[in-house]
């Protein structure tokens, strides 16, 4: 009796200095939010590429559960296990936090933080080489990967450069946070953006493979484009909700936008910025607003004026260019259309059928027997899982192919003859990709690439096809175009997004480069 | 005799070889194992062994200790749990044979 009275009053004092502890120490919860889960859950814990953590979404769910899938990351997704990354106490904490926290108001990020963030990394670049430090043929053959790192931040994190006829890596550009976006200068070879999960951009040489310059332009959100006469990057944000342009040399912020407009329900809302795009059609970026439903066109010239189309859809995402880029393409979530839009008159043409909650990608186009033809995947989260093919002349749907699952980016080049989709339905089916035949429009093979197989990509001169086997997967597999033998793979910590250098000959995958001219 | 006892070890290990299903094991490890221990190898920032090129039996005897409980480990005594025996043979084939 004696020992238990005892006992509970050391458990007593044990508590009271525990939770002590505890409360000190989330205070440093919030910091190791922001260094652990921000970059994929938000850092106004509102979700991003994962879900929201928050009071709210966490309502009811058991903190035992909460904690072992913190230790052990959850299946075929990109949550990592955080098993012997972090202390048993602080993920009970963290637990304890997330289960705590309301989603955070928007934080501000203005023009003048944008200006504090800036980084020189080096001063003067007329020091740097005038010619690519490695062997290659021709710019247009390096490809970049996005390798997200396991833990979405740390060394794994990079943009991945490869030569594509060698299959060699020639560069490598650490970034700290997940890389997600690269985009290449138009006008000029050796440059390259890349913009991480955190909304920095970075200024890429790829002669020397070195980053020269960085901003952070949000939180979060992956939009940017670069302006036909390689001057300008815009990019956009979901944390908080607004847009910058950017002088492309110096990456100094030269004007920023607040993303805010009557819905197409009639609200006014404050919204996410969804893709953002330059053309060769003309000295514009569209930009579109995510929640407000609205494309803006954005004229490079003084004061930077926006033209505002309304009403194209609830829940614009991405989208892609055609007929010399005159045209848009933009996807709508919710509506589960693809809008198309007219760059020159500045608005609406067609609101296209485009099967369930369509996600374009980078989306494809070729030329079959006179007619171009786009194709459109989506996340298919309904019964019917289809690819759309649409007469991107005639603005009508074609075909709606059967695939095996949802998809969420097409790859297509001019001399290869199959259109690529990534299954991404979450099971087996997430290791596959589909191959279509441009002809007759049918899926024609399916390959078991490993991982969760992602945004296939064509080499520029289309003999070679890319594709990320993500997630735990750590590895590019490359297949031979024409006879879709597995050619090679090169390791990396769970790749994304593939992007071809030649995109910036051909606008939108599966054009010919003849057909810009 | 260096022939008879080639002969002999390939005899004894034939069998073992023959036995456990690769690409089971595959499937297995890249659904589960690689999570954290990664395929060829793990993330540069976490803190798990690598696993793959790593000695057969020493593979297996770990994971029939996690099993039993004789070797202590939240995480790996939760998953070696609910394996068979079967399962790892095909799970450390796998990874054994994979060059890291």
């Amino acid at each position: 009796m004696n020992k238990n009275k005892k006992t509970h009053f050391l458990t007593t004092i044990l508590s009271i200095a525990l939770i002590g502890h505890v409360e000190a120490a989330s205070d440093n919860m919030h910091q190791l939010y922001q260094d652990n889960c921000a970059s994929c859950h938000g850092s106004d814990h509102g979700g991003y590429l994962a879900p929201a953590l928050d009071k709210e979404t966490l309502k009811g769910r058991s903190p035992t559960a909460l904690r072992t899938l913190i230790m052990t990351g959850s299946f075929e997704t990109l949550m990592p296990p955080f098993y012997g990354k972090l202390s048993d106490d602080q993920i009970r904490a963290m637990v304890k936090h997330l289960q705590s926290t309301p989603k955070l108001p928007n934080p501000a990020w203005t023009i003048d933080d944008m200006k504090a963030s800036l980084q020189v990394y080096v001063k003067d670049e007329s020091t740097l080489p005038e010619q690519p430090q490695y062997a290659i043929d021709d710019m247009d053959d390096l490809i970049g990967v996005a390798a997200r790192g396991k833990y979405g931040r740390g060394s794994g994190s990079k943009a991945v450069f490869i030569n594509s006829k060698t299959h060699q890596v020639v560069g490598e550009i650490p970034t700290g946070t997940a890389a997600h976006i690269i985009d290449f200068n138009p006008a000029n070879p050796r440059w390259a953006y890349v913009k991480t999960d955190t909304a920095e951009i970075f200024k890429v040489d790829l002669y020397s493979m070195k980053a020269v310059r960085s901003i952070k332009t949000g939180f979060n959100g992956p939009g940017m484009g670069v302006s036909r006469d390689g001057k300008y990057i815009m990019a956009g944000s979901f944390v908080p909700h607004n847009a910058v342009i950017l002088d492309a040399d110096t990456l100094e912020p030269l004007k920023t936008f607040e993303l805010e407009g009557i819905d197409p329900d009639g609200n006014f809302v404050s919204s996410d910025s969804g893709m953002i795009i330059g053309t060769p059609y003309a000295d514009i970026f569209a930009i579109a607003l995510e929640n407000a439903g609205q494309v803006w066109i954005v004229d490079l010239k003084d004061g930077f004026p926006v033209t505002k189309i309304k009403n194209v859809g609830r829940h614009l995402h991405d989208a892609f260019l055609t007929h010399k880029g005159r045209k848009l393409m933009v996807a709508s979530y919710d509506d589960s259309i693809v809008a198309a839009i007219d760059l020159a008159e500045r608005k609406l043409i067609k609101k296209l059928p485009a099967g369930c909650v369509p996600h374009v990608g980078g989306g494809a186009a070729v030329k079959v027997d006179g007619r171009v033809l786009g194709f459109g995947t989506n996340f298919g989260t309904c019964d019917k899982t289809v690819v759309s093919v649409w007469d991107l002349d005639t603005m009508e749907v074609i075909k709606q192919i059967p695939v095996s699952g949802g998809t969420e980016s097409p790859a297509a080049h001019a001399n290869a003859p199959y259109v690529a989709v990534d299954i991404i339905s979450k099971d087996r089916r997430a290791r596959t990709i589909q191959l279509i035949d441009k002809k007759t429009l049918e899926v024609v093979k399916t390959l078991d690439v490993g991982g969760h197989a992602y945004f296939p990509e064509y080499s520029a001169d289309g003999k070679f096809l890319y594709v990320s086997a993500g997630y735990s997967g750590d590895e590019v597999v490359v297949y031979d175009a024409f006879s879709l033998k597995k050619v090679t793979s090169i390791p990396m910590e769970s790749p994304a997004g593939i992007f071809s250098h030649g995109r910036v000959k051909y606008m939108t995958r599966g054009l010919s480069p003849d057909e810009m001219e | 005799m260096n022939k008879l006892l080639c002969s002999l070890l390939f005899l004894v290990w034939m069998p073992f070889v023959q036995a456990a299903n690769i690409y089971a094991g595959k499937m297995q490890a890249q659904a589960v194992c690689s999570q954290c221990h990664g395929i060829r190898n793990p993330s540069a920032d976490a803190p798990f062994p690598p696993l793959a090129g790593r000695d057969r039996a020493y593979l297996e005897q770990s994971l029939k200790q996690y099993r039993d409980k004789t070797r202590v480990s939240e995480i790996m005594n939760a998953f070696a749990g609910s394996l068979s025996a079967k399962d790892i043979d095909n799970i450390t084939a796998y990874y054994a044979r994979l060059k890291p």
